[in-house]
């Protein structure tokens, strides 16, 4: 029976979505699974215990395009100091855009962080509209996702998935302007004010 | 404006012409991000955290013509240059448009650029398909108008800035 470690590569991992898909991934999964945030001083310490799992899964958001960079650094510490079992490798990305295919070239970096360094690649699942989705009516399109992603790693039979809000474009922009407002609202901010153009003025 | 970020000190500073700025940013107190959304939702166009990164992202948004140069890992920016590109946000608003038929941030007051990436350490060819394939994500949020990535061995990496910032001075 396998054992899964879940690995959170957030910047803000303890208050993070990324932790709330993590939390998702665990309550479908049908095997046992360990959570982790990944801090700047626990690198080493989740090098070594990833030799006790058959899987592990890397959840975070795309920035900038691409790694956030603590993950990134995990990586690199990973790379120097191998487990001595080495799991298979799966993926739960999102991003704060409507196209899921906006995460493709981090999964990519992923993939070939693994063929260097001799991982197998399992599952992938991209998601769009990440940043509110579990807070709107389309939370079903991300923890149906979510679920088959957990069934495919239990299961072994690894897959890629994506999924996104169902709304156009146009739809989506409106969306998520008006999330952004409301939570700028929280903080005495007013949306005339969250546009402005001056850079540090 | 002109603006050369490097993530390893380079030996041009003759070089530099009037309206240019040049970052070592090896040199610098650049923390990461934290993902607070601060810059957006707070003090909107700038940074809670209130290092030498609050200097860089003005002229990031300033200038007309970026120079880049990066250690390339993993297909991406290596550490020292993408901690400074992730802490560039405060010049993009929350807000959401259709950018080239996708979704993107609205920009603040960010100038239209060209941009030079020279990008040294990558292993193979595959590694730099990968980093192409993000600059090309990159043009869309960071206002890319035209781009040049340049791949070369570390030890090039003087000699091919001097030439590009010749050919800045004679443009």
């Amino acid at each position: 029976m396998g054992k899964i470690m879940i690995l959170n590569g957030s910047p803000r991992a303890p208050i993070s979505n990324s932790k709330q898909y993590a939390e998702i991934f665990a309550r479908f999964c049908k095997i046992e699974t360990v959570y982790h945030n990944i801090t700047k001083t626990n690198h080493n310490e989740l090098c070594a215990g990833m030799s006790g799992f058959s899987d592990v899964l890397f959840v975070f958001p795309l920035y900038a395009d691409s790694l956030p960079v603590g993950f990134l650094d995990f990586l690199k510490t990973l790379e120097n100091n191998p487990p001595v079992n080495k799991p298979t490798v799966s993926v739960l990305i999102n991003c704060g855009f409507l196209e899921p295919e906006q995460n493709k070239v981090a999964v990519q970096m992923i993939e070939l962080f693994c063929r260097r360094n001799s991982y197998v690649m399992g599952s992938v699942l991209m998601l769009g509209s990440g940043e509110a989705i579990l807070k709107t009516p389309f939370k079903y399109a991300a923890v149906r996702a979510i679920r088959n992603l957990a069934v495919s790693v239990a299961d072994k039979h690894y897959n890629t998935f994506n999924a996104t809000m169902p709304l156009s474009k146009k739809m989506f922009c409106l969306a998520a302007n008006i999330h952004w407002s409301l939570y700028g609202k929280k903080f005495g901010t007013t949306k005339k004010q969250m546009q402005t153009m001056r850079i540090e003025g | 404006m002109k603006l050369i970020l490097s993530d390893k000190p380079l030996e041009i500073s003759t070089q530099l012409g009037e309206r240019s700025a040049y970052f070592d940013l090896s040199s610098m107190k650049i923390s990461n991000c934290v993902g607070c959304f601060g810059c957006w939702v707070k003090t909107p166009g700038r940074c809670v955290i209130r290092d030498d990164a609050t200097m860089i992202y003005p002229c990031i948004a300033e200038s007309d013509s970026v120079l880049y140069v990066s250690r390339i890992r993993y297909g991406g920016y290596d550490t020292v240059m993408k901690t400074m590109l992730e802490r560039a946000i405060p010049v993009q608003q929350a807000f959401i448009r259709i950018h080239c038929n996708e979704t993107h941030h609205v920009q603040r007051d960010v100038v239209p650029k060209r941009a030079v990436i020279v990008a040294y350490g990558a292993v193979d060819e595959e590694e730099c398909d990968i980093f192409r394939r993000l600059v090309a994500r990159n043009a869309y949020n960071m206002c890319f108008e035209s781009y040049d990535i340049i791949f070369v061995v570390e030890s090039m990496v003087n000699e091919t800035v001097k030439q590009i910032l010749d050919k800045w001075e004679k443009s």
